[in-house]
């Protein structure tokens, strides 16, 4: 247990349950927000160690979520995995560039997402086989 | 009577009997008319009297004998020309003697000759009933018969006191009459009479030729005047002609029209000056016209210009007018204004990017839409499968897990609808580089593993050693085998195995054969045929398990034959199915071909020029290495020099070769440019890259495949020993 706060950023009401249940289960302490302008202020309030960002959000694009927090000196540190519908092809380079550690295409696999944040976190080391390239 | 070459004609005495004088003349341009048609018009045009009245009074005073021309039926059209005064007189007697020869004084059957004469081509002489003599002459178009010449009516030899008293009773003639008439006529030889109608054999012949060929001239000017009114008559296309070197030599009213020049200020000037400024920098007008020379025709659509600068897009045909092989004697072109069809098909084309684009977008948004409940519903399966919220019994446990495999396949089946998409609108892309089939086949067993695990099925590979490299999309490859094993394990019960193999094809020169075996239900030999088109789903009760859109195998051929290459199964029912697919092995040769063409391969040598590219700090980033592949293909010249697919399995790939057409001192110039090219594109100096070349000389003499051979074998070598050298530098 690593006692580790994660933000999810997802407007979709069930899947934050689900995967919530997951990241606890694995010893992660979650908290949500459901649109764009209320992550800010959720993030800056709760100090998470990791972010989990859907790119769909209402008021604010989630590119522009990551953008403004990329450009924020308090959050801007915070590790970003992209979870999204969306097609990889241009969406991954984009939000890569944005400063994300990651993109996944919703559902992920379980595992490889769990490995995704436990690297994101620093908590292991060379698990770049569990990396998309 | 007799005949002069027999004398038999005292048992047939009033029978005219003819003998051929003259054999067939030889083969010539009359021989040759034998094509043509011979129409009512041209045969009295040949035979007009007004033409041939001069030569047969001439002939007829010259050797004092009568002579007329007949048509092929032997009748004589117009007058007879220097009658003689025997014939006259019984002529004038008796109007009414027969059909066949009128030159014939005979109360017995028709003469012949003129018949006898046009059968056998040759002149026909003959003795008639008052022992008068004549020769008939064919007139023969070819083989075909026109008509005759007729000359005689004259003794060859003292006339026969006898034979003229029977004639004049015959006739009803006064025999003093008669006597007195033919006693003045001065006798002809047979001998001259024979030289005479071999002459006039020559003669009609002769002059029968020159009356054709003055015909056919008259005919040939008066089309040439129907075809340029015809030409003219054409507005709505242009129509003109030009010497060997592209200069105008003639221009119609459609020309005019359309490209308003009017005839005079055109002849002489090059055409050219219809062409946009762009193209004739190009060389277009030149490139055109030797393409024309070259393959009797080209075709081209683009711009045009008119005297007042307008632009217009034109369908333009043109012909090489060519006699026999050398240079072209000119050129004709036919052009057209095609620019509302072009406009059209604007329109058409931007309608239908329209309704793909949203076609795409629905599926994209539909694909989208479809993911979020997707994943929710597998989260909370994976959450209480995995017991986070509490054991599960084992009734539970297997109904959840159905619930998972059908989780999984819905993700499937949306991205093969994005895949789908992407088919219709030619978007499914194929990215080929240089792999390494074993490697991707490693790499895919070890992501199914854990699938086929699940079912307790053994998955494994038999792969031939030293397998040559591949042109395919990895990530394409990779969706391919996961495709076909995914379908295995979905068939195969439990225990099954599944067996990856690769080899050689032994049919299919050239190309990799990649199989997927398994140990599962089968395909029957009807859904063998079916199983890889579009929306197939198998549908007897052995096959029922099998889900999907079916889009799965379709997408696979697409994604097989977009690398060139075929999919096919072999399958028995019961026993299990093996299905295939060929790749292209990677080919330095067929690749180098593209560049190594005569010209290039003229200049007399080839560079290898390697690219090192290495980070100041650390490894350089897999997306730097491709901005730089993009930055060094934009140093190089399309269809001289080639920048080849990344050659070594370390990743990142950090050397990038070059084979340029081209000597050292050229390649120096292409390495300057890349340099400045990289210094432009790594502001920040975080790269450092080194360049290196060896050139290599082209043997002259060899055919070009022979050297396209050597060469490649040799930069195949220099690419291992470079790859090498950096490994052994590390």
């Amino acid at each position: 247990m690593s006692g580790k706060k994660i933000l999810i950023i997802d407007d979709d009401q069930p899947l934050l349950l689900g995967l919530s249940a997951r990241l606890k289960a694995n010893g992660y302490g979650v908290v949500s927000a459901m649109d764009g302008i209320s992550a800010i202020a959720v993030a800056r309030k709760e100090a998470p160690d990791l972010i989990i960002l859907d790119l769909g959000l209402p008021a604010g694009d989630g590119f522009l979520v990551l953008e403004r927090m990329k450009g924020l000196a308090d959050l801007g540190s915070i590790p970003v995995i992209v979870l999204s519908a969306r097609d990889p092809a241009g969406n991954e380079k984009r939000v890569l560039d944005a400063g994300a550690v990651a993109f996944f295409q919703k559902p992920p696999d379980n595992h490889e997402f769990l490995a995704a944040i436990r690297q994101a976190l620093g908590e292991t080391i060379a698990l770049s086989t569990f990396l998309k390239t | 009577m007799t005949s002069e070459a027999t004398g038999q004609a005292e048992a047939t005495e009033h029978l005219p009997t003819a003998v051929p004088i003259l054999s067939p003349r030889g083969s010539d341009r009359l021989e040759e008319s034998d094509g043509m048609e011979l129409s009512p018009k041209l045969q009295a045009d040949l035979l007009n009297l007004d033409a041939w009245g001069e030569i047969l009074t001439t002939y007829g005073r010259t050797m004092g004998v009568g002579v007329a021309l007949t048509d092929s039926a032997g009748q004589v059209l117009g007058d007879c020309h220097n009658a003689q005064p025997v014939w006259s007189l019984v002529h004038d007697a008796r109007r009414d003697w027969g059909g066949g020869c009128p030159f014939c004084i005979t109360t017995g059957p028709p003469c012949t000759a003129v018949a006898d004469a046009l059968q056998t081509g040759g002149s026909v002489m003959v003795h008639d009933q008052a022992a008068l003599t004549h020769v008939a002459v064919p007139l023969l178009l070819g083989r075909r018969p026109l008509g005759a010449i007729i000359a005689g009516q004259v003794f060859d030899r003292y006339p026969e006191p006898l034979l003229l008293r029977r004639v004049a009773r015959e006739f009803g003639v006064p025999a003093q009459q008669l006597w007195n008439v033919a006693r003045k006529q001065h006798p002809v030889s047979s001998a001259t009479l024979h030289a005479s109608g071999e002459l006039l054999c020559a003669l009609g012949h002769a002059f029968l030729q020159q009356r054709y060929g003055a015909i056919l001239e008259t005919k040939l000017a008066e089309t040439n005047g129907r075809f340029r009114l015809l030409v003219d008559g054409v507005t709505d296309h242009a129509l003109f002609t030009m010497d060997p070197s592209g200069r105008v030599t003639s221009w119609n009213r459609g020309a005019e029209r359309l490209l308003g020049y009017v005839e005079a200020e055109i002849i002489g000037r090059n055409f050219s000056c219809i062409f946009t400024p762009e193209e004739i920098q190009d060389r277009q007008p030149e490139k055109q016209l030797h393409k024309a020379w070259q393959s009797g025709r080209a075709e081209d659509e683009g711009w045009r210009v008119t005297k007042s600068q307008k632009q217009f897009w034109a369908n333009v045909n043109i012909t090489a007018l060519l006699e026999g092989p050398g240079p072209a004697r000119g050129f004709a072109i036919i052009m057209q204004d095609v620019s509302e069809r072009r406009k059209i098909a604007i329109v058409l084309e931007a309608a239908r990017q329209d309704r793909t684009r949203l076609q795409e977008n629905f599926l994209s948004h539909v694909s989208h839409e479809l993911r979020t409940p997707l994943t929710a519903i597998y989260f909370f399966t994976t959450n209480v499968l995995d017991g986070l919220l509490g054991d599960l019994n084992p009734e539970q446990h297997e109904h959840l897990t159905f619930s998972l495999d059908n989780v999984k396949q819905l993700k499937d089946m949306v991205s093969d609808l994005l895949d789908i998409t992407r088919v219709d609108t030619h978007k499914l892309v194929v990215e080929p580089q240089h792999a390494s089939s074993g490697k991707l086949v490693a790499e895919i067993l070890s992501t199914c593993r854990t699938n086929a695990a699940a079912k307790n099925i053994s998955l494994g590979s038999d792969l031939a050693p030293d397998l040559p490299y591949v042109w395919a999309d990895p990530a394409r490859v990779r969706q391919i085998l996961i495709n076909l094993i995914d379908n295995g394990i979905k068939f195969t019960p439990e225990n099954g195995t599944i067996t990856v193999t690769s080899r050689l094809s032994a049919e299919d020169h050239g190309f990799l054969c990649l199989s997927v075996s398994d140990t599962g239900c089968g395909i029957s030999p009807e859904n063998r045929e079916i199983i890889f088109d579009r929306l197939s789903q198998v549908k007897s009760s052995a096959e029922a398990s099998r889900s999907g859109l079916g889009l799965g195998l379709f997408i696979a051929k697409e994604l097989v034959s977009r690398h060139g290459g075929r999919i096919w199964v072999e399958s028995e029912l019961g026993h299990g199915s093996r299905f295939s697919f060929t790749l292209p092995v990677f080919s330095l040769a067929k690749l180098c071909a593209y560049v190594f063409t005569a010209p290039n391969l003229g200049a007399g040598s080839v560079t290898l020029i390697a690219v090192d590219v290495a980070a100041v700090e650390g490894a350089v980033q897999a997306d730097i290495l491709l901005e730089v592949r993009r930055v060094l293909e934009r140093c190089i010249h399309a269809g001289q020099d080639l920048l080849l697919p990344s050659m070594s399995d370390a990743e990142p790939v950090e050397t990038f070769f070059i084979v340029a057409c081209t000597d050292a001192r050229g390649s120096a110039v292409i390495a300057s440019r890349i340099d400045r090219a990289l210094q432009d594109f790594d502001r920040a100096s975080r790269l450092k890259p080194v360049i290196s070349s060896t050139t290599l000389p082209v043997v002259p003499g060899q055919s070009r495949e022979e050297q396209i051979g050597e060469l490649t074998a040799r930069i195949e070598q220099l690419v291992q020993a470079h790859l090498l050298g950096k490994e052994t530098l590390k």
